[in-house]
């Protein structure tokens, strides 16, 4: 039939043409990240006088300037400091309660899931400026703590939602069999729901560790002390100072981007089941 | 389960409610006690009833915020949601792998919103920015502008930014949701002789109706939310044109002093998103559609 | 239901028990602490002159065993506006803070942050540092509030001799010869006049100076206070020789969407041939571009009922808070840092202090003219964001960046400031 012969032809140009429409797009959306990592090594005169021109050289001394001049090892280190400690506590946190929601039935369950399930609606604008003042008032502000508590408090509602999804899908026999062997509560929960859990707490795992690592607000709000600002925020002060030396600024925006295009690159395909895994609820 | 003590369960929810208690839910109730008071954050607190609510409405500052931030989701849905699904739809054509490009396009997600911000509004400089030197390269002077220096283009420009950035999000979410069709409606199709662009349209979009309706839901809620880009490039300039309801509540409250009149603002904004999302979520649960997952 | 009803009652009593038990918690604090630290608090005033800071703080270390000393350094604009009030109402308030003078400094002797010092100046420790004159603006109802550091010209019109000299024309002292000299420029491509506006205040210092010479000192001072409204023919015919500068193409049109830092690299990079900005541009421009030679003219005289000689500017310097338990030790670190020795420190960090012992010194003749300037003005206008209250300066800086640019005329940009101040 014409149809039959005609189409491998037509199909395969269509093929074609889609690829290269992939990889134009595909360019176009690396393009400013791939920019910038360049000019990281020109001058400020090359940098206004030919943008798209390719560096002369590649020299990594001025990421290092950045990294010394910028305090990026610093504010690194607070980032990782708080979104290690915020994520332990919404893991180890949610995980309890995800366990209490989805394998007991006691007073209130209704009313503290309905609690919980309303954090996830409930957008940051209505209590920053309470839980600001009420930090001032504990003196918390300027302390690590003052991120972490909120940090915890913003990543446990979807947390428990999701854990408590897939304990759900549990089979209650595997429960009961560990009960009748004689396991305290205690004991289930460690022994036989959390390690039951591990393909769950790992994609909570790494969508609270990238909400806490790139949060900005509160960073912003409660973290004066240059010491303890994490990497948003010390960009931004970084970019304040130094808004001058665009080759500087470009350099200390490749030293924090890079790595996480690895991190994220290395670990795609979880990122990926958890975003269809999540937006299928 | 049972629990051996009653208790139990409780010790279990404890640490949680605790912690979200007193980080959340403790500062909601405190914000809409605020939001009656005249309060400077340290001084005297005066209560003042409604006063607050009734300065915000009639706040053309505040009314315009909210037209600003409604434009700009209806641009993030077009430059995220649709363009998200365009490109999902895209690559979901194709028999062969894409990978590569999926996690080309999603890799500004991962971007904290600051690099994203301040290599944007380099990209928008006037003066020596990559925009104008590219349309200058391209002899189209004319088009030159001040990107972020004008009324006219300022909130376009974010929402272009912003669309570069969550558009590969939103394909994830599509990409995923289009696998989830059966294989054999798809290939049915193509046998009958249609084309990929019939297939999509009659067939794919219509298949992941959830699929759609959550990311309308998530960039709406996800809009009315949004801070960093504005707060960076901007800050609610120029003339204010780029003013969205929270960066002019942090004003308030963090430039100003105005608790009272923030929190007031706060708890309208509050009210907003959630009625948004509550009647978007209803939306998506009564719709029933064919790969209900 | 009514059990979980009964449980939604009580959790909401108890939310409110707690939270009207929260709020009471607040408002308390200003109070000083016992330790034997003593709290410096300030805005962010760049690398070299913290260098001499923490200098100071180890030389007063040494000489008081026990006291140690902790610098806060704040970002400006957050200091600026709730910073500072936040740290003197929490805990651990600074027992030294940076403060301008004007209104902000009565604010703080009502408020009760700002202790008398008449005692620590007319004697030891700090008699003999100063001239006696200088402390007439830090005097605040026959008190000495304040102990003054630097002093600022907060605009004045910088150029670049070589463009000017190339483009044949002369440094402006009128209007007319400003408006003449943008024209030239313009026509030959080269900005007249830089200005990053973004924050509003970079701009709006020099246009509310401008504006001051067409109204008057008194009115200026009476409409940023808040006696008088600013819908006033003077004030419409003020703004609108704001709005010939934009008819000129006076500033550059990236203007409003680039912040200070910005502006200044135009004026440094040779793509502007003058730069609106204040005293502090002179160690900047040394450091940045070592090669620019620039000097600077007050703002043009204009036609109007102020004083045409006028400058802006502002004298600032350190506080003691009343509420401190260590306000001797306080003095004394305020009288080291005006230690002869230390004065040559903050000079060589391009800092001009006011003590006396800085005309020793090797100053930049740029900075000295500017302090020769400040220190022999007929009058003096105060800046409107330190001299008086945030919110009526934020207005008035709204309405001269929109006329600037293009965005209102100067009768809507009025009404603004009035429907904005309510």
């Amino acid at each position: 039939m014409s149809t039959a012969s005609a189409r491998p032809r037509a199909g395969r140009l269509l093929g074609l043409l889609t690829t290269l429409a992939l990889i134009i797009i595909a360019v176009v959306f690396f393009f400013p990240m791939v920019w910038m990592v360049l000019s990281s090594f020109k001058t400020n005169s090359d940098i206004f006088s030919a943008p798209f021109a390719l560096p002369t050289s590649i020299d990594f001394a001025r990421w290092g300037e950045a990294w010394e001049v910028g305090h990026i090892g610093q504010y690194a280190l607070n980032s990782v400091i708080v979104t290690g400690a915020s994520v332990f506590a919404i893991l180890l946190l949610g995980a309890a309660a995800a366990f209490a929601f989805s394998r007991y039935r006691f007073r209130g369950r209704q009313l503290f899931m309905g609690l919980l399930a309303l954090g996830l609606l409930l957008p940051l604008q209505s209590y920053f400026i309470a839980q600001s003042t009420m930090f001032t008032d504990l003196a918390i502000t300027d302390t690590r703590l003052a991120l972490i508590i909120p940090y915890t408090a913003m990543g446990l509602p979807l947390a428990v939602y999701l854990l408590k999804v897939y304990l759900d899908s549990l089979p209650d026999e595997l429960f009961e069999a560990a009960r009748i062997d004689g396991a305290g509560d205690l004991r289930v929960f460690w022994l036989l729901a959390l390690p039951l859990l591990r393909p769950g707490l790992a994609t909570v795992a790494i969508f609270s560790a990238l909400a806490c690592w790139n949060e900005f607000l509160l960073a912003l709000l409660y973290i004066q002390d240059d010491s303890l600002k994490t990497i948003p925020t010390g960009l931004l002060a970084f970019s304040s100072r130094y808004v001058t030396d665009y080759g500087l600024l470009f350099s200390a925006l490749s030293i924090v981007t890079l790595p996480m295009i690895v991190i994220y690159v290395v670990f795609n395909k979880q990122i990926i089941e958890g975003i269809t895994a999540g937006s299928m609820k | 389960m049972k629990a051996n003590r009653a208790v139990t369960p409780y010790l279990f929810l404890g640490p949680a409610l605790l912690v979200f208690g007193f980080a959340v839910v403790l500062p909601v109730a405190m914000t809409a006690v605020y939001s009656l008071t005249d309060w400077n954050g340290y001084g005297s607190m005066t209560f003042v009833g409604l006063d607050n609510y009734v300065k915000a409405l009639g706040d053309s500052l505040f009314r315009d915020s909210f037209a600003h931030v409604i434009a700009y989701i209806a641009a993030t849905l077009v430059l995220e949601v649709v363009i998200g699904l365009c490109l999902a739809g895209l690559v979901s054509a194709r028999r062969r792998g894409s990978l590569w490009f999926r996690v080309a396009i999603f890799t500004p997600v991962m971007l904290p919103m600051v690099v994203v911000a301040i290599l944007w509004a380099f990209v928008y400089n006037a003066d020596f920015g990559l925009l104008n030197a590219a349309l200058e390269a391209a002899g189209l002077q004319n088009l030159q502008k001040v990107w972020l220096g004008d009324p006219s283009t300022a909130l376009l420009a974010i929402s272009v930014t912003s669309g570069w950035v969550y558009a590969g999000f939103y394909m994830t979410i599509f990409y995923a949701a289009f696998n989830q069709i059966p294989s054999e409606v798809v290939e049915a199709a193509r046998l009958d002789g249609a084309g990929e662009w019939q297939i999509f349209r009659r067939i794919k979009v219509p298949m992941i109706r959830s699929a759609v309706t959550v990311a309308v839901l998530l960039c709406v809620t996800g809009g009315f939310q949004g801070f960093d880009l504005f707060y960076v490039m901007t800050n609610g300039g120029p003339y204010g044109a780029t003013e969205i309801p929270t960066t002019y509540l942090v004003k308030s409250v963090f430039t100003f002093g105005n608790v009272g009149y923030g929190s007031a603002m706060a708890v309208l904004l509050t009210a907003v998103v959630v009625v948004v999302g509550l009647i978007l979520a209803r939306f998506n649960r009564q719709r029933p559609e064919g790969a209900r997952s | 239901m009514t059990r979980s009803r009964k449980t939604t009652i009580t959790a909401l009593s108890a939310l409110s028990a707690a939270t009207l038990a929260l709020t009471g918690c607040a408002g308390g604090g200003g109070g000083g602490s016992d330790d034997n630290v003593l709290r410096i608090a300030m805005g962010s005033p760049g690398e070299a002159q913290i260098r001499v800071w923490d200098q100071v703080a180890e030389q007063f270390e040494a000489a008081h065993e026990g006291m140690t000393v902790e610098m806060n350094y704040q970002d400006d604009d957050l200091y600026q506006t709730i910073g500072l009030p936040n740290l003197l109402n929490g805990r651990n308030a600074p027992d030294i803070y940076f403060e301008w003078a004007g209104s902000r400094l009565e604010q703080r002797v009502s408020d009760g942050f700002a202790a008398d010092l008449t005692d620590a100046v007319e004697t030891e420790p700090i008699a003999g540092l100063f001239d006696e004159d200088v402390f007439t603006s830090v005097t605040v109802d026959g008190t000495v509030a304040m102990v003054p550091h630097a002093a600022d010209v907060t605009n004045v019109l910088w150029y670049n001799k070589q463009i000017l000299a190339d483009a044949g024309v002369t440094p402006p002292t009128t209007w007319d010869e400003l408006l003449a000299a943008c024209d030239t420029l313009d026509a030959q491509g080269i900005i007249p006049i830089a200005s990053g506006n973004k924050d509003l205040w970079a701009a709006g210092n020099w246009l509310a100076h401008l504006a001051s010479r067409v109204v008057g000192e008194d009115a200026y001072a009476q409409a940023l206070s808040g006696e008088t409204g600013f819908s006033s023919p003077e004030w419409e015919k003020a703004l609108g020789y704001v709005k010939e500068l934009a008819d000129h193409n006076c500033v550059n049109e990236s203007a409003n969407a680039v912040d200070d830092n910005e502006g200044a690299q135009l004026f440094f990079q040779g793509k502007a041939a003058m730069h609106a900005i204040g005293s502090w541009l002179v160690s900047w421009a040394i450091d940045e571009a070592p090669d620019l030679d620039f000097d600077y003219v007050n703002l043009p005289a204009m036609p109007g009922a102020g004083d045409q000689d006028s400058v802006i500017g502002v004298v600032t310097g350190y506080v003691v808070n009343a509420k401190s338990s260590k306000q001797d030790a306080a003095a004394e670190f305020l009288a080291l840092l005006n230690n002869d020795e230390n004065v040559q420190a903050f000079i060589a960090a391009e800092l001009t202090p006011m003590a006396l012992s800085a005309s020793g010194g090797e100053i930049d003749s740029r900075s000295a003219d500017l302090i020769n300037m400040l220190e022999t003005a007929p009058a003096i206008v105060l800046p409107p964001d330190t001299g008086y209250d945030l919110e009526r300066a934020n207005a008035l800086y709204t309405a001269l960046a929109e006329v600037m640019g293009g965005q209102s005329s100067p009768a809507d940009a009025l009404a603004g400031i009035d429907q904005k101040l309510g």
